[in-house]
């Protein structure tokens, strides 16, 4: 179990503590203009100046030796941030976890506040020019949400009932689309994202960057080798290069240290040879999250 | 590690309320493999509507992991796309 968990888990997971999503925390925080201010601004926060540094050419700000690594420091100290938010411009406390779609229908059945919309999702827009409904928000956020016209899906309905959430929540996930959780600001939550390598902006600096931006799953996918044929389906639907092809054996293999636990490769397997585990059950990746 | 790559944007062509809309263009967004670009509102101007801007532009974000394709440069219709290294 990671430190959250620990902390606001009450003996479980995280994300599945009601008391996270509650409008308590909200009134507690004074979140909701909190909320407004962040998203009125949201496509500019990556390029406003952090205690002297943006995100501009982030890649080669890494790589500098002594600077390199108080980039990496500062990021990571926003982002982890477990004190009262304070300046929404910054993505203060904004910390995610990969979850399967099983976590993600406990969530939206027993946990998500109402009301329950889906809105477009920034990352795929301001990165890709693409609009697509497939951010779930709960709560506060569906209540600002009439306030910012761009995020609201056009021709489509945006308000839904918890069945509704689940079924597109569904659909996206089998489209290839990994499921993940959000604390924004901690310790509310309020997003259910389904998000795509390269255009999140959550899932991007810890693959290209090495910034701890989001914690793997509680779970890892295992290939049972008796049962692969070896049609490569999977590897077409991993985002994280975790599965890879064995030319010798005509089987896919699973570089566990890289899966991210997302099932996202369940959906492809026809044969039943994928299986979803908690993480916990294999001694080499406990509490590497 | 060779050099780095630089990207430059011609703003007086693209974006900030010029000539191109890159809101409506977004042809370098859509080609880029590595989705390094960023569209995001332009940086104080004056908007009518602060929770629906409508004047944006786009900055290239991650020139680090620009594979140096030249797609944007190609796609680009006001040729307001520079890459160099």
């Amino acid at each position: 179990m990671c430190d959250n968990c620990l902390k606001h888990g009450t003996a479980g997971k995280w994300y599945l503590n009601a008391r996270n999503y509650s409008n308590e925390i909200v009134e507690e925080y004074n979140l909701r203009e909190f909320l407004i201010e962040q998203y009125k601004n949201f496509e500019q926060i990556a390029v406003r100046k952090i205690a002297g540094f943006n995100g501009v050419g982030l890649g080669y700000k890494i790589q500098m030796p002594i600077i390199g690594r108080i980039v990496k420091h500062t990021a990571e100290k926003m982002l982890h941030s477990t004190k009262p938010p304070t300046n929404p411009l910054k993505a203060e406390g904004h910390i995610g976890q990969v979850v399967p779609l099983d976590d993600a229908i406990a969530i939206l059945e027993h946990c998500a506040a109402e009301p329950i919309i889906q809105k477009y999702c920034m990352c795929r827009y301001m990165h890709r020019g693409e609009k697509d409904a497939c951010c779930i928000n709960f709560g506060v956020m569906s209540e600002i949400i009439e306030k910012l016209p761009r995020f609201i899906p056009v021709d489509e309905k945006f308000q839904l009932t918890r069945e509704e959430a689940i079924e597109r929540f569904k659909e996206h996930n089998e489209k290839g689309y990994i499921g993940t959780i959000w604390y924004g600001p901690y310790p509310y939550i309020n997003n259910l994202c389904s998000c795509a390598n390269p255009e999140c902006a959550g899932i991007r600096p810890r693959l290209d960057f090495g910034i701890n931006s989001i914690y793997k799953a509680e779970y890892v996918v295992d290939i049972k080798p008796d049962f692969c044929e070896g049609c490569k389906e999977c590897i077409a639907k991993c985002q994280f290069d975790a599965i890879n092809f064995d030319p010798i054996r005509k089987q896919s293999i699973i570089d566990k240290s890289k899966c991210f636990g997302c099932g996202v490769c369940l959906h492809a397997c026809k044969y039943d040879a994928i299986g979803i585990h908690p993480r916990k059950d294999f001694p080499e990746l406990k509490g590497i999250y | 590690m060779g050099k780095k790559t630089k990207i430059k944007i011609n703003y007086s062509i693209c974006g900030d309320g010029n000539e191109i809309n890159p809101q409506e263009c977004l042809k370098c967004l859509k080609v880029c493999e590595p989705a390094l670009f960023l569209l995001h509102e332009s940086f104080g101007v004056e908007e009518e509507n602060p929770y629906d801007p409508q004047i944006w532009r786009v900055t290239p974000l991650y020139p680090s992991l620009c594979t140096r394709c030249m797609k944007c440069v190609e796609s680009c219709p006001g040729e307001a796309i520079q890459v160099t290294w």
